[in-house]
């Protein structure tokens, strides 16, 4: 298991539902890093935590073969991946 | 009711409690790991370890149940734990991931009762008495399944947590612990007897190998010996004092843990990352550590009067010195100053493993009075100032220049045994 740290700014694509259970409620789908494209096949949990003032919502993310570990600043709307957990191949 | 109650135990004639049980503990067995399998698919199913800190020798404060089940223990270092399972992974802690699950698992058990008690980050309990006839009707086994599919819906399906209820907090919290890492039991005067012959003594919570060695001594061998031991026996002989009443009440059914606790002391320590005796690596943790004990001081509106410096040798003693003074205090300042004069009296000869500070003798603040000089208002004010520019920006946006090596190196660790702190300590950690 390979922790990689990356703190880059990416965009995401996520989908807002109208109902359902209350922890997917919110679901980033496709992430752009780079040239590289990720379809997100999991949501794992979604967490607040705040950094000075501002909230920060953090999405822990799989693609079914990968964890990502994506943040959404609620103050200036950018949408960060922190880290990459590679899953055994 | 509890008078009637006195005179039986006065006698020794103490029935077995036939109230309905109507308490509840819920608890997240293996919170930590837990909640990082839900957060993280590739670690669900294996054996997972949690540390405040990675380093050599670090200890497990966390395991998942895959790691449980081969060994791996809470406390259990490093190396050990690795030398049972090579493919250990090993992560460290992330405090404010746990704060958000235990504040999902405190609104929905508030949900059904005023009288709901967290008595850690990882676990409390629901009161349900007063609630049954109007709010809370249906059968508590199916409020709790209830409880166990909203977690799931609110948090992850891999959230588990163990539901035990009985009828005082002793036995809720033993049945919550039957049947790990899902379980839903309840016990009560139908299956006492029962439920207390399948289990060890140490099984019972609050009986460890202390209690337990005291036990044996008095032919206490069983939690059915525990329960038909007279109340004389329990008092004199083997816990010598009022605690040995309450353990003979307590094994009945009734309740004798809902007293208020006070707040006698607040403090931090820090198992050192490297074994030093030298000021220039010492103080800035030491600093830290003052700051954040002067941190927790006025969260809980307290001044303190006492203080103890405390630190553990290579050579496996320990060493203390402590000071009481007339005035009380409360400023970061203040604190390192009197800490500071204590620590430099620590012994030279050798290194040191951990180091703590302790305030005690704590009274409500006198902070709003202003004083009569001028540099004590000043003192308070800046503190006052320091503190409030810290809630907006971030903990330790502000501090000592001597605590920023300090501030990298010791961690927030997560308290186990309160939930006071959590709000405060788990900000940006």
């Amino acid at each position: 298991m390979n922790f990689i740290e990356i703190n880059d700014r990416v965009e995401v694509i996520t989908r807002f539902a109208s109902h359902g259970d209350p922890a997917y409620m919110i679901m980033p789908v496709k992430m752009r890093w780079g040239k590289k494209e990720i379809a997100f096949t999991e949501l794992g949990l979604r967490h607040p935590t705040t950094k000075g003032q501002r909230m920060v919502h953090v999405f822990d993310m799989s693609d079914g073969a990968n964890d990502y570990r994506l943040e959404f600043d609620a103050e200036m709307l950018t949408w960060k991946l922190v880290t990459i957990i590679e899953g055994e191949s | 009711m509890k008078t009637q109650r006195s005179q039986d135990l006065k006698w020794g004639h103490l029935p077995i409690s036939r109230e309905p049980a109507q308490i509840m503990h819920i608890d997240l067995n293996s919170a930590f790991a837990m909640t990082e399998q839900q957060a993280r698919p590739s670690l669900r199913g294996k054996p997972l370890g949690m540390t405040n800190r990675i380093s050599k020798n670090c200890c497990i404060i966390a395991a998942s149940y895959e790691a449980k089940n081969r060994g791996v223990k809470v406390g259990m270092g490093l190396i050990e734990a690795r030398q049972l399972v090579p493919e250990l992974v090993l992560l460290e802690t992330d405090p404010p991931k746990y704060l958000y699950v235990h504040q999902k698992l405190a609104n929905i058990m508030k949900s059904y009762s005023p009288n709901v008690k967290m008595r850690s980050i990882d676990e409390g309990l629901i009161d349900f008495h007063g609630t049954r006839n109007i709010v809370n009707p249906r059968p508590l086994h199916e409020i709790a399944l209830g409880i166990k599919a909203r977690l799931k819906s609110e948090l992850g399906h891999w959230i588990k947590v163990n539901i035990g209820i009985g009828q005082n907090r002793f036995l809720a919290k033993t049945a919550a612990s039957l049947h790990k890492p899902d379980g839903l039991d309840t016990i009560d005067h139908t299956n006492l007897m029962e439920i207390y012959d399948s289990l060890e003594l140490t099984d019972l919570p609050g009986i460890a190998r202390h209690y337990k060695a005291r036990l044996n001594s008095v032919d206490i061998f069983t939690p059915l010996d525990f329960l038909n031991a007279s109340a004389d026996t329990l008092r004199r002989l083997v816990f010598h004092g009022i605690v040995g009443d309450e353990w003979y009440q307590r094994l009945r059914g009734y309740e004798v843990d809902d007293e208020p606790t006070r707040l006698g002391q607040v403090g931090r320590q820090f198992a050192l990352d490297k074994r030093t005796n030298k000021d220039e690596e010492l103080l800035p943790r030491f600093h830290y550590l003052c700051e954040t004990t002067g941190k927790k001081l006025r969260y809980n509106g307290a001044d303190a009067r006492s203080i103890v410096v405390w630190a553990g040798l290579a050579t496996g003693e320990r060493w203390h010195a402590k000071r009481t003074y007339k005035e009380s205090f409360y400023t970061d300042k203040e604190i390192y100053a009197r800490a500071l004069k204590l620590f430099q009296a620590r012994p030279r000869h050798t290194n040191l493993t951990i180091m703590g500070i302790t305030c005690y003798n704590l009274t409500p603040t006198t902070r709003n009075q202003p004083s009569l000089f001028e540099e004590v208002n000043k003192q308070e004010w800046l503190t006052e100032a320091v503190d409030e520019l810290n809630q907006r920006y971030g903990n330790f946006v502000i501090h000592s220049l001597n605590t920023l090596k300090g501030k990298h190196i010791v961690k927030q660790k997560i308290p186990f045994t309160g939930t006071k702190y959590l709000d405060l300590l788990f900000k940006d950690s």
